[in-house]
């Protein structure tokens, strides 16, 4: 499954010349957030309310209204704490378990750019592509819709950066050509999380460390969960016309259990 | 005029109407709203896919509340469980062949007990889900749960119904009787449940 459908999955992409995605450096993140208010800004998203958790991160989590969020990680030192931020979003992988599971069709498309966009009259509020998202980004608005980072398909297709990278002060988060990203990280020496995992992310991570004290999960989607959607799916139905047969084969073959009312031996037939 | 017994009371067949309503009306609007590539035209029934969803997510609730109702008067009954009933499980009721009889039967048959108790597992399990899916939080490892369990009762009562329907009315005619007027002849109860007519003392 993963590389014999990447031309269908990728069709409309030109995924040599034209896929453009994000390299995210954590090492250069001071953390101050543009880029979400960036994203709201664009994207027209209200502000959500939250809690003093204690901590500097916030909000906590993606919402429905946070398309892109900073999670901060403190790691203790012998003295004071290590502080590591890294950015939460839609990964907009190659090989998109989203995609994979949806049953609405047309709910979710890739744009030439290579993004995973959605159109929301088409979405049926299922909820099935969380379930199938490696990275736990699918949101769900007020009406049950998909709420997630479009890579700003309509900024991109025209020709401009996206929101969150234009916002980003220090250069954490670049937007590019996808080929040219990944050789620009890699002759600054660092190693690239996501460059052919799912049939690569579009928006990658240049690290120094191992991804998992970056809290960033192994990019490997459970198609399980899709596999057996499909496997299922047919079966329901089959299953249903199936046992109406055999309901009408009994009928004519053994028949149905009459019970005559000058029949009263009254020992259950026996 | 045959003399009649009472099998069932007015709320236990409104109760089972109301299940199997609801039920049907699920069956068509999921099956549309999720298989959209396949059953799509499903969904001009009920207006369009997002209708249909609307009508899934109400209907469920219709559906898990009678269920819960009507489950405290058919689950004690169905619980019941004696030698006479492996019996009937044995030759699967009699009803492979013209020729063979079942042994004599309480107010519901073995099959009968057999197919409530699914019809309330899998109608719990696909009713909580349903409604898990529809108002928690959306949560990564429990969506996923959730719609395995919706998917597999699903599939189990995509079974069981129409065997249920079948049973109910063709296969064993004055049957449906039972979910409308809800009395039997004395001739047919002591031929379909012996036990039963003894037990409340009919004869």
């Amino acid at each position: 499954m993963p590389n014999a459908n990447v031309k269908e999955r990728m069709s409309g992409t030109d995924v040599v010349k034209k896929r453009k995605g994000l390299m995210v450096t954590p090492d250069l993140c001071i953390a101050c957030r543009g880029c979400q208010s960036a994203c709201k800004q664009w994207n027209k998203l209200p502000g959500d309310k939250t809690l003093n958790s204690g901590e500097y991160e916030n909000p906590p989590n993606l919402t429905a209204n946070l398309y892109n969020q900073i999670h901060f990680i403190e790691k203790n030192k012998d003295v004071g704490i290590d502080w590591l931020f890294v950015r939460r979003a839609c990964m907009h992988c190659g090989e998109a378990g989203c995609m994979d599971i949806c049953p609405a069709p047309g709910a979710f498309f890739r744009t030439k750019e290579g993004a995973v966009a959605y159109d929301k009259e088409k979405c049926i509020g299922c909820k099935l592509c969380l379930a199938g998202c490696p990275f736990d980004v699918p949101r769900f608005d007020e009406n049950d819709k998909i709420s997630k980072c479009t890579l700003c398909a309509d900024r991109i297709s025209n020709g401009m950066s996206t929101a969150c990278a234009k916002g980003c002060p220090t250069g954490a988060i670049k937007y590019g050509r996808r080929d040219n990203l990944i050789s620009m990280a890699k002759t600054a020496e660092y190693k690239i999380y996501g460059e052919n995992d799912l049939d690569g992310l579009g928006v990658m991570f240049a690290l120094k460390a191992d991804p998992k004290e970056y809290n960033l999960p192994k990019p490997t989607y459970n198609a399980g969960m899709a596999v057996f959607d499909s496997f299922l799916r047919p079966f329901t139905v089959l299953g249903l016309g199936a046992v109406a047969a055999g309901a009408l084969f009994h009928y004519l073959t053994v028949g149905p259990k009459d019970v005559e009312p000058e029949d009263e031996s009254g020992k259950g037939g026996k | 005029m045959n003399k009649m017994i009472q099998k069932t009371t007015a709320y236990e067949r409104i109760l089972h109407w109301s299940v199997a309503l609801s039920c049907i009306v699920l069956l068509l609007t999921g099956l549309g709203f999720l298989y959209q590539k396949e059953l799509g035209w499903l969904n001009t029934i009920s207006g369009g896919v997002h209708m249909a969803h609307s009508i899934h997510n109400w209907g469920g609730i219709i559906f898990l509340a009678s269920l819960i109702l009507a489950l405290g008067k058919w689950l004690p009954e169905s619980l019941k469980w004696s030698r006479e009933d492996s019996e009937w499980l044995g030759m699967m009721g009699g009803y492979l062949s013209k020729e063979k009889h079942p042994p004599p039967q309480g107010k519901i048959n073995a099959g009968q007990k057999i197919a409530t108790l699914m019809f309330i597992i899998f109608g719990l399990l696909i009713g909580v889900s349903g409604v898990l899916m529809w108002l928690m939080p959306a949560a990564k490892s429990s969506m996923n749960l959730f719609h395995l369990l919706h998917s597999i009762s699903a599939f189990v009562y995509a079974l069981l119904v129409p065997t249920h329907i079948y049973m109910a009315t063709a296969a064993n005619p004055g049957t449906f009787r039972i979910m409308t007027r809800g009395d039997v002849p004395l001739y047919w109860a002591k031929k379909k449940h012996p036990k039963w007519v003894k037990e409340i003392g009919a004869e």
